[in-house]
């Protein structure tokens, strides 16, 4: 069974290109009164309003916020992987991603507020790297 | 005369299906007989009725409209909730405003799925675009794996534990015994609670909702047409709703119940203490929590504290979901936002049977529309019997 893939768009394209290229790229709101960093990708700033984000490459470093343990995957493609930490990661930047984080079930203990650092994969989806999480220090 | 928002209009009606793990009756069938045995209890036929406001998942290609046409009414008001579970209470608040403003006097408001895990597994897949395209690919757990997110946050903030989020599932099971249309039908007791099998740590088996079939009903009329009716009449004191509150901040372990109970207490007349129930959109216990804060109902990030002390079952001093909620009498898709508004009726109706609790009003809460790692929209209201 193959597994959910997301849709590439025009407001998503570089993200999902830059994955492959193994860079983490955002956008960033070039208002002079916001220059937020916006994730999920948009047409807009989500924190002014105003139309004109950029796409930078970013550390793709950053904090977890929280975490699961997903024994019961919802989605069959998954059932061999399980259990897998599924996480929030506040990334450096600012905006809030999510991914899984490369560790066993059994050392799934705590890692709340644990420093991160992307990975991308390419072992998950035919043709798309997709980003994961590796603790650090 | 008082300046309520929906002065001018009654609740006068409801009917609910049976809930049932599956079933072979097309979704236009179990609306149908949840709006069916709605009007019949306010003693009114399907052609009085010129308003339709309906939420269902399942529906697609199908809409209000066509349901309309299929139901042969002729309709002065439609309303479809695009909101998942806030929809009920938010279709309910807008088919009001239709009716004091003189545009409809009979308005069925009604919600009913058909879905069994796999079915609803899949429609999450692809809720909408953040979803699908940054968590689905990462099988995130479904609506279970987020809402992990949020309960190990409230635990870790807050110093709650399992059994404090326990407290309230035992509690709803106790309420569903006494529910013949309910699911489970045998008792929870804490340990079973906190041993089911593991989902999504710190989430298990009992926290998460059960899939199934059924549909809600409450019918809405103008005073003038409650005037000929003989059934128990309650009215809508008050009400809001706020979506993606607060923007830009999925874990602040609040939603939009923060942002306009204020607004919705004062137009009431009343506040918390006022109340005689909560029937709470129960996805997860962590939300009930969220929401009997936003609501002012419990102290802000105090409410394991709080139901330490505070029975919760049809028979204490606050009673929650006295019908067993979502999480015993089962998660029927866009149901969900209408079986709190469902029971609430019943109970304010004195058709609580065996569960009756002894009320005069109570708040009655909806939430739904999962995004980006959270519900976008929030929805309340508070209802009262006029004696």
């Amino acid at each position: 069974m193959s597994k959910p893939m997301p849709r590439i768009t025009a407001v998503n394209r570089p993200y999902w290109e830059g994955c492959n290229a193994d860079k983490l790229m955002l956008q960033r709101c070039t208002a002079a009164d916001c220059g937020q960093y916006i994730f999920y990708p948009r047409v807009c700033c989500p924190h002014c309003g105003d139309g004109d984000p950029v796409w930078e490459q970013v550390s793709g470093r950053g904090q977890v916020l929280s975490y699961t343990l997903v024994q019961r995957p919802h989605h069959e493609s998954f059932y061999a992987e399980a259990p897998f930490v599924f996480a929030a990661v506040t990334l450096e930047e600012g905006p809030l991603i999510y991914g899984r984080i490369e560790i066993d079930a059994a050392e799934a203990e705590g890692l709340n507020g644990r420093p991160v650092a992307i990975v991308f994969r390419d072992d998950q989806l035919p043709g798309q790297k997709l980003p994961f999480f590796r603790l650090t220090a | 005369m008082t300046d309520h928002p929906f002065d001018g209009v009654r609740i006068v009606g409801v009917g609910q299906t049976l809930y049932e793990k599956r079933s072979q009756k097309p979704i236009h069938r179990i609306l149908w007989e949840a709006a069916d045995l709605a009007l019949k209890s306010a003693g009114l036929k399907w052609r009085q009725a010129d308003g339709l406001a309906l939420t269902s998942f399942v529906l697609p290609p199908d809409n209000v409209a066509t349901v309309a046409e299929h139901f042969g009414l002729e309709a002065r008001f439609l309303f479809q909730g695009l909101y998942g579970g806030a929809s009920g209470i938010i279709g309910m608040m807008h088919a009001a405003r239709a009716i004091r403003d003189g545009d409809a006097e009979v308005v069925i408001c009604l919600a009913g799925d058909a879905f069994d895990v796999a079915a609803h597994n899949e429609m999450l897949d692809r809720f909408n675009g953040s979803v699908r395209d940054y968590l689905s690919p990462y099988g995130f757990g479904g609506a279970n794996g987020m809402f992990a997110l949020h309960t190990r946050l409230y635990m870790e903030r807050n110093g709650a534990t399992r059994e404090d989020f326990g407290r309230l599932c035992v509690a709803q099971r106790e309420n569903a015994l006494r529910n013949p249309n309910a699911l489970f039908k045998e008792p929870l007791t804490m340990d079973a609670y906190l041993n089911a099998r593991e989902i999504a740590d710190p989430l298990r088996l009992y926290d998460c909702v059960m899939p199934c079939f059924g549909g809600d009903c409450i019918i809405l009329a103008s005073e003038k047409v409650a005037r000929t009716l003989k059934g128990p009449q309650l009215r809508i004191l008050g009400g809001g709703e706020y979506h993606n509150f607060p923007a830009n901040d999925v874990y602040s372990l609040s939603a939009g119940w923060e942002g306009f109970s204020d607004r919705m207490y004062s137009r009431a007349g009343i506040g918390p203490k006022d109340l005689h129930f909560a029937q709470l959109y129960d996805d997860y216990p962590v939300m009930e929590y969220i929401q009997l804060e936003g609501m002012q109902i419990s102290p802000k990030g105090k409410t394991h504290e709080w139901l330490r002390k505070t029975d919760v079952t049809w028979k204490g001093e606050m009673p929650i979901n006295t019908g067993g909620g979502q999480l015993s009498a089962g998660q029927a898709g866009a149901s969900g936002g209408m079986i709190g508004v469902v029971e609430g009726v019943l109970q304010l109706r004195g058709e609580g049977g065996e569960r009756q609790v002894k009320c005069q009003r109570g708040v009655v809460s909806g939430y739904g529309m999962v995004a980006y790692g959270r519900g976008l929209s929030a929805s309340a209201a508070i209802l009262e019997r006029i004696d």
